[in-house]
């Protein structure tokens, strides 16, 4: 079992299925016409010859409606699906085997197969119509079919019924998937967030472990050994695991008395803290959680700091006008002679291959701004995924 | 399992929630509607009333069948409820044969071939394309016998291949669209999550990778802000005071302490603490196990997704969670109980609501029980662990 698909994809992707559905039908049944059409030919009908080759051009014509899904594609099918059906409507009211009207399983083989257009477009509503105008081709050619062979008209039964199921399953498709259910389960977005919640865990945990396993043997040692000097080895030991443990530098810096552990730096006046980033947050109205120290920015210059402040709050504005959720998270680190910053939301997320435009905003507003800095971008996005974007800026600079 | 058994509802467990209760009914409306116009509009052909209420009869079961096969209280949809609709279509076409062997003028007005291809599509989302398929054909081969031994001045001129697929083709073209729709759901389905997983994949390492960079460690850091730079003060000190060796203590006391807290909590602790933050509901989690980290990832967004829906909108007031580890006598052993109770808010949820992410559970392979008061809700998980 998969999670399934976000509510965003979902309704696309319905509409391809139901399509695709669709065009199966149609190539099965016109498949079993031309097969049909050949079994009278080889009875003693030349003309089946001729009506299977129709048939399969219909076939061959919704292949190719299939593959590119144009209105150009699905109207030609409709052009030459009209024309098959005058043809064979003729064929069929002149042919031998009596056929009272034009209301019969023969004709109403290309009638069908032109309701299971599916055509261009997505959703019930543009579904419907091409039904219709399909519904319309198809009475309208067996009519001049009918006028043609000098045959009684009547409508087909088949294809009227038919054209009316497939209007009700599409309308009962566009009400379930209207009903907001899958919105409301909301289970991808689900899947991230426990995700998220079980990273942090671990993280937490091994932070916690790793800090047991180092400091708690010195701590006992310490604890016990009571009022004294202290032993040279454990001061070696000390030395290496903190160093370890936080760095060498953080440990010369720190080993004349008490400090903040947490962090190698400490946030003095006019260091940045993104300012511009919260403030914009703010005014858009998005709860912005974070994680990690400001104090990480101190190590870039100012002129580089404001830039990646600028371009955090440009990513936090692309959250609150496109990803359609009030909450992201910022998550500050350094390493590797490297500031970043992670920005993340858990919205609607786009395809950056077919979304071009977006990605034409978060360039010029946020990638090529910290180039300039010899700073870099990373996006990644998936529609009911949410975004993650990670900046990086080099330490030091003006 | 390999894809070409997979149905839309083993890719997706919202399918079933979805399509049931209005596809099933419009699909069994429409079989019905059909048998009765059909029968009614060749009654003069109709040699044996009898057989002819026995195929709408007939219709009527398999229509029922199929609805109730469908309910999400009865998930998952299994090949064999399938089985059942087909033979009770069989069942009616064959009837309708048997009313009027003989004296059909028409094959054209038999609903039978129509009402097996109606019930094919309406069971489409539950089943993998390859049984759709095998049911089109078999039911089409059935009724291909039951054509081909049929004598009637209508077809007698025609030859029999000819006769046969006009009279299956209803069936076998709409077996043939509800496996196209199967096979659709389950590939494009599939294709977006090995996408999505791509990007998850990378979100959890830039996570977990900006979390590693950022020192923040959560409750962690606090103790790690004292730990640390005692024992940093200790590289220069030339004595190690008593005052100092009790703070050794009183630090690794509090170190061991965090540390047993940490592996007694779970993933659920932290979401809890997030949806407190975001949405301001009270959401308290009492784990006397820690069971709930055997849940897989599916299950997890399932229980995540019920929480994130009860604290927003003012649907709960507050928000208790009991995990427990109990023994049982099944043969897995042992169960571990989530029980969820919200007490409502401003906005209390229907029911029903509660129930559809009951279901979704159930189909991701968790128990689950809903009960309601006028003041609250219990949503109670249960999954088996070895």
């Amino acid at each position: 079992m998969t999670l399934g698909l976000p509510g965003d994809v979902s309704r696309d992707s319905v509409n391809r299925a139901l399509v695709h559905a669709g065009h199966v039908g149609a190539w099965v049944y016109l498949g079993m016409g031309a097969v049909v059409a050949i079994s009278l030919a080889i009875g003693g009908s030349p003309k089946g010859w001729i009506a299977a080759g129709l048939a399969l051009l219909m076939a061959g014509t919704l292949s190719l409606v299939a593959v590119y899904r144009s209105v150009f594609w699905s109207v030609l099918y409709l052009v030459v699906g009209g024309g098959v059906t005058l043809v064979l409507t003729v064929f069929a009211m002149q042919s031998e085997h009596g056929l009272a009207t034009t209301d019969n399983a023969v004709i109403a083989i290309p009638c069908i197969a032109l309701l299971l257009v599916g055509g261009a477009g997505a959703g019930s509503v543009a579904a419907s119509l091409w039904v219709v105008a399909a519904y319309a081709v198809g009475q309208v050619a067996t009519y001049a079919g009918s006028v043609v062979s000098d045959s009684e008209y009547r409508v087909s039964t088949a294809a009227t019924i038919l054209a009316l199921f497939i209007v009700v399953v599409r309308t009962v498709d566009g009400v379930t998937r209207h009903s907001g259910l899958r919105r409301q389960a909301a289970l991808v977005r689900a899947n991230v967030a426990a995700r998220e919640a079980t990273a942090r865990r671990d993280h937490e945990l091994e932070a916690i472990t790793r800090l047991h396993d180092t400091a708690m043997e010195h701590l006992l040692a310490i604890a016990s050994a009571g009022s004294g000097p202290i032993d040279d080895r454990l001061r070696a030991d000390i030395r290496q695991d903190l160093s370890l443990l936080v760095g060498r530098d953080w440990v010369e810096q720190h080993s004349g008395g008490f400090g903040d552990a947490s962090n190698a730096f400490d946030i003095a006046d006019g260091t940045p803290v993104l300012d511009q980033a919260f403030a914009t947050a703010a005014d858009l109205g998005l709860d912005v959680k974070m994680t990690g120290d400001l104090a990480v920015l101190g190590l870039l210059g100012p002129h580089r700091a404001t830039e990646l402040d600028l371009a955090v709050a440009e990513c936090l504005r692309n959250v609150a006008r496109h990803a359609g959720v009030q909450e992201a998270e910022i998550i500050l680190g350094n390493g590797g002679g490297e500031v970043t910053v992670a920005v993340m939301d858990v919205g609607a997320g786009f395809e950056p291959e077919r979304v071009p435009a977006a990605l034409r905003g978060l360039r010029v507003e946020v990638v090529e701004r910290l180039e300039r800095e010899l700073g870099s971008a990373r996006v990644w996005s998936a529609i009911g995924l949410g975004t993650t974007i990670v900046l990086t800026m080099p330490e030091g600079g003006a | 399992m390999r894809t070409d058994r997979l149905a839309p509802q083993d890719v997706d467990p919202i399918v079933p929630l979805a399509s049931s209760s209005i596809l099933q009914h419009v699909a069994g409306t429409a079989a019905c509607v059909t048998a009765v116009v059909l029968t009614a509009a060749h009654w003069s052909e109709v040699d044996s009333p009898l057989a002819a209420i026995m195929a709408i009869a007939f219709v009527v079961i398999s229509a029922i069948a199929a609805t109730v096969g469908t309910r999400p209280s009865r998930a998952p949809f299994t090949p064999e409820r399938l089985w059942v609709v087909i033979v009770f279509s069989l069942g009616g076409a064959v009837a309708e044969y048997l009313s009027t062997v003989g004296n059909n003028q028409f094959v054209y007005d038999d609903f039978g071939p129509v009402v097996i291809g109606i019930m094919m599509v309406s069971v489409a989302p539950y089943c993998s394309w390859t049984t759709l398929l095998s049911g089109g054909v078999l039911s089409g081969a059935v009724l291909a016998v039951l054509v081909a031994g049929a004598p009637s001045d209508a077809w007698q001129d025609l030859p029999t291949a000819v006769v046969v697929l006009v009279f299956v083709a209803p069936t076998v073209v709409a077996s043939s669209a509800a496996a196209g729709y199967s096979w659709a759901i389950v590939h494009i389905t599939l294709a977006w999550q090995r996408k999505a997983n791509q990007v998850l994949l990378q979100r959890d390492a830039e996570l977990r990778a900006g979390l590693a960079r950022s020192s923040d460690h959560g409750r962690v850091a606090v103790l790690r802000r004292e730990v640390l730079p005692f024992l940093a003060s200790m590289l220069t000190a030339e004595r190690v005071s008593v005052t100092d060796a009790a703070r050794a203590r009183q630090l690794a006391d509090a170190l061991r302490s965090t540390l047993r807290d940490e592996i007694a909590t779970t993933w659920l602790s932290d979401l809890a603490a997030d949806l407190e933050r975001r949405h301001g509901v009270p959401v308290e989690v009492v784990e006397t196990d820690t069971a709930v980290a055997v849940l897989h990832d599916d299950q997890r967004a399932a229980l995540a997704a019920l929480l994130n829906w009860l604290a927003v909108d003012d649907r709960a007031a507050s928000i208790r969670i009991d995990v427990t580890r109990e023994d049982t006598e099944l043969s897995r052993g042992r169960v571990v109980r989530i029980s969820v109770e919200a007490l409502f808010g401003a906005q209390p949820p229907a029911r029903r609501a509660i129930e559809r992410f009951a279901a979704v559970a159930r189909a991701l392979g968790l128990a689950a029980e809903v009960s309601t008061s006028r003041q609250n809700v219990t949503v109670e998980f249960r999954h088996g662990i070895s």
